[in-house]
């Protein structure tokens, strides 16, 4: 089974993204919602990958994207934001970011991004 | 919260709209940094429920350096129907001038600037809100149009201003959303103040939203 961390201080948008990817069967979710909340649980659930929110109040995703590649260089990240601003997303993916998804989150998408990190964990 | 928030709209709604706020606001920054090379810090947005006559001084309150701002405004209407405020500091327009058009010395033509800033805070303004507010009608299966953008200036007292015709015994949904262009003085405020007679209509395009998501 599969470790999936949502951080998003959003409870509609951690739930969009759940009936996204589906499956329960497949996937084990822990939810955070913050970035300081995020690195509790990351160190705890040890997910195979994190989806992650960038405006959040405590900590922000950048704040927590910077922290996790430090403590592990090989987490997997996709940054699933509303801030669809071209250098924001230059930032995110020079942070260290997989993927990014574009909010409101598309099933496509999601799936998208999870199937690529399936090809590269083989 | 308080009592007239709660009759309104539920804790459920309202994190619906935040998160559509937050996806429509981010969209129109994005719309913007095409427009002119700048990057846009999001905050993350807010929601108050408020009786008419309370939405003059909270207005006032929010934006603390009240005699020193502007104001782009611009109505929209469709099934989501109200009226949306991009508050600027009086810095801020005239930096955000500079922004549009690099190329010219404004030191030279004196007497316009104040032409050219308005019209500046109009295309931004214009930008900003149509971007917003339009994501937002989209999220909802809406269309809305627009009154095109007025802009105030810091000259006309805010209490003139702030005069909406509004139905005493209604209530008004406000969204909030701070914002700083990064490596800039430009910051402000995007209010929508949500019409009365949009919110049965609202509660349920909310609904319909989580259910399609």
């Amino acid at each position: 089974m599969k470790k999936i961390l949502i951080v998003d201080d959003s409870r509609v948008s951690r739930i969009m993204l759940k009936k996204c990817i589906g499956n329960s069967d497949k996937y084990e979710f822990c939810e955070a919602e913050n970035g300081q909340v995020g690195l509790e649980k990351y160190r705890d659930f040890r997910p195979d990958v994190v989806f992650l929110d960038l405006t959040m109040p405590v900590m922000g995703g950048r704040e927590f994207l910077k922290e996790i590649k430090k403590e592990n260089v090989d987490a997997k990240i996709v940054v699933c934001t509303a801030d669809v601003q071209r250098k924001a997303l230059d930032e995110v993916f020079s942070l260290g970011a997989f993927t990014v998804v574009k909010k409101p989150p598309a099933k496509g998408c999601v799936l998208d991004a999870l199937s690529k990190l399936d090809q590269i964990n083989k | 919260m308080d009592k007239t928030e709660k009759a309104i709209i539920t804790e459920e709604e309202k994190e619906i709209l935040l998160e559509i706020m937050n996806i429509s606001f981010g969209k129109a920054a994005a719309d913007l940094a095409e427009f002119i090379d700048i990057y846009i810090e999001l905050s993350i947005p807010y929601i108050h429920v408020l009786e008419p006559r309370a939405l003059s001084g909270y207005l006032k309150k929010e934006i603390k350096d009240n005699l020193d701002c502007s104001i782009v405004e611009q109505k929209y209407w469709g099934k989501f129907k109200g009226d949306a405020l991009l508050v600027f500091s009086a810095i801020s327009s005239r930096e955000l001038l500079s922004l549009l058009d690099t190329e010219k010395d404004w030191g030279y033509c004196s007497d316009p600037i104040d032409v050219l800033e308005k019209e500046s805070l109009m295309e931004v303004g214009n930008i900003l809100i149509g971007a917003c507010v339009g994501k937002i009608a989209e999220m909802l299966n809406d269309i809305v149009t627009y009154t095109p953008p007025k802009v105030i200036i810091e000259t006309q007292p805010l209490d003139s201003f702030f005069n909406f015709q509004v139905e005493e015994d209604s209530s008004i949904i406000l969204l909030r959303t701070a914002f700083k262009f990064k490596s800039t003085d430009i910051s402000g405020f995007l209010f929508l103040i949500t019409s009365n007679e949009s919110v049965e209509w609202l509660k349920s395009a909310l609904s319909e939203f989580m259910e399609r998501s």
